[in-house]
């Protein structure tokens, strides 16, 4: 239901913003929330860290980018290699590091996420190291072109509303339950018949995959990437949109999404503090809404009513 | 056709230098309800992890119905009829009392990621079978009305009770309850020993590991007794009761 709301939503803001400012700006948030409900669904709700998933991200717009710029494919072709590329590195990833639990798992990840940015900066000949690929085709479905602000802002956010459904109707099914089974006690998971190292490979890939689809669209968004755009801090502010959203809420995800990216454009009035008061305000939600931003405000609510 | 559901032979356990189980046999017969009894450090709960796949045993070997599980991951021990509650009760804290029970019926159901994201006619009707399950099993523990609950917001009887009915979803042949009654107020216990004569009668056969000396000896057919653990005596609540042994064990006597 909710999810008919936001369709509705998206499709007033894309027909009536015209500024091409605050559509790419929308269209960024869009992309996040791609990041982040991947994320979410692996920290949220399999409560399984992973501080490498610029990594994914990272994959997803590189593979299409060379095989578009150095081997001339069209970019549909590469859509299905680039998800299945970072399904089965995930996959391959998955099966050692998802063995380890909770700070190993952090450093394990870590570590990973900084192997790829190596290899995104050092390999240049495919990715053009640290100076970037430039040169990555725009989409165009048949005569209709997805290259204007507009059409490329509802390519995005058509997308997230198919992430927001298939999401949701995990987490409320057998494999949602498992997931959330093993958030709670890995131990009692398994003695309820769950093949807790199997669902959590999944689910690693299923997180995957989402930042793949991110990342290909943000390349033929930009239509240039550098490795900067996939290091460690990207790695970190996922995991931040995932916790300021609310962990294990996919509202959270559109939430943490967007006030990740839009904080810093309203901050700039403080100028050079910018970067203070963006600290603070997101301990001050870790302080007073450890819940994350959507199930503080919905406490809050019922706190309210309930008086 | 077996005599026996469950059946360890000669096991033998050690942590580190202790020697927690010492040459263990005993069966037990399906249908009735098995109680392991014996003081604190005697065993009881390291033989129950060497049956639900926890602990694999040094030596010896566990068959269920004849086949050897011993190895066996967990998750597949439970796929073939053996289900579990814990002494400190472990439920899915974060999710709704129905939930917990739905948990459950995992590995009774086959749908997954696909079928999730999907939604065939196979997916929902499997799932709205399996609410339906967990109703009936929320009815027969009488939890019904709080289906909806989250299960770390109820009483702790209650929490008890709701983790025998989240075992009992994944439809086993066997199952163990660790120490059912600690915690439980006299009342409780009451409850709890009529439920327990009840999942016999449903033609669940129970091995449980218990301190309530009234619960146990009032609806144990069996009781094996274990003490530093050795395998001291088996036998009919009367029998257990009666031998000096045993009273020798449990008073200190050598």
């Amino acid at each position: 239901m909710k999810i008919l709301w936001l369709a509705g939503a998206v499709a007033g803001a894309g027909l009536l913003i015209s500024n091409p400012y605050h559509l790419q700006l929308l269209t960024f948030i869009g992309i996040y929330t791609l990041l982040t409900l991947g994320l979410n669904m692996l920290m949220g709700y399999a409560g399984q860290i992973s501080l490498g998933h610029a990594a994914f991200y990272g994959l997803g717009a590189y593979s299409t980018g060379i095989l578009t710029v150095h081997f001339g494919w069209s970019p549909w072709m590469t859509l299905p290699v680039s998800v299945l590329l970072t399904a089965g590195v995930a996959y391959a990833v998955a099966l050692p590091i998802l063995k380890l639990k909770g700070y190993y798992l952090g450093m394990g990840t870590l570590g990973f996420g900084i192997i790829v940015f190596i290899l995104f900066r050092e390999w240049s000949r495919f990715t053009g190291g640290d100076s970037g690929l430039v040169g990555i085709p725009p989409l165009a479905l048949g005569p209709w072109d997805l290259s204007s602000r507009t059409s490329f802002y509802f390519l995005v956010w058509g997308t997230v509303l198919v992430g927001l459904e298939v999401c949701r109707r995990v987490v409320n099914s057998r494999v949602g339950r498992a997931l959330r089974a093993i958030h709670d006690s890995e131990h009692a998971a398994s003695a309820m018949g769950i093949d807790t190292s199997r669902v959590k490979v999944h689910v690693f890939v299923l997180s995957a995959v989402f930042a793949a689809i991110a990342g290909y669209l943000y390349a033929h968004m930009v239509q240039f990437i550098s490795p900067s755009s996939f290091d460690f801090m990207t790695s970190v502010r996922m995991v931040t949109m995932v916790v300021i959203g609310g962990m294990a809420s996919i509202w959270g995800a559109l939430l943490g999404a967007s006030v990740i990216t839009l904080l810093p454009q309203w901050l700039h009035v403080f100028m050079d503090y910018e970067m203070v008061v963006y600290g603070l305000i997101l301990m001050l939600i870790m302080i007073f809404l450890p819940q994350g931003l959507v199930r503080g405000v919905v406490d809050l609510y019922e706190r309210s009513r309930a008086r | 056709m077996l005599n026996s559901i469950i059946e360890l032979e000669s096991i033998s356990k050690s942590f580190g230098g202790i020697q927690a189980l010492y040459d263990i046999s005993f069966q037990v017969k399906p249908g009735c309800i098995h109680a392991i009894i014996g003081p604190n450090g005697a065993g009881k709960t390291t033989l129950f992890n060497v049956v639900t796949g926890m602990y694999a045993p040094d030596e010896g070997e566990v068959r269920f119905e004849g086949r050897a599980i011993q190895g066996m991951a967990i998750h597949d021990i439970v796929r073939l009829g053996i289900a579990r509650t814990f002494q400190n009760v472990e439920l899915f804290g974060s999710m709704s009392v129905l939930e917990n029970v739905l948990v459950g019926r995992h590995s009774r159901m086959r749908s997954g990621f696909w079928g999730a994201i999907g939604r065939w006619r196979r997916v929902t009707d499997e799932e709205s079978d399996a609410v339906e399950q967990a109703r009936e099993l929320l009815r027969f523990t009488g939890l019904e009305e709080l289906a909806d609950q989250k299960s770390s917001d109820l009483p702790f009887g209650w929490q008890r009770f709701l983790e025998i009915a989240r075992a009992l979803a994944s439809e086993p042949k066997l199952l163990l309850l660790d120490e059912p009654a600690s915690g439980l107020n006299a009342v409780e216990t009451n409850q709890l020993g009529e439920l327990l004569l009840k999942i016999r009668d449903r033609g669940v056969t129970l091995l449980l590991v218990e301190h309530d000396m009234s619960l146990t000896m009032g609806v144990s057919d069996r009781i094996l007794v274990l003490h530093q653990g050795r395998r001291l005596a088996e036998g009919t609540p009367r029998e257990i009761q009666s031998n000096d042994t045993v009273i020798g064990a449990y008073l200190g006597r050598e």
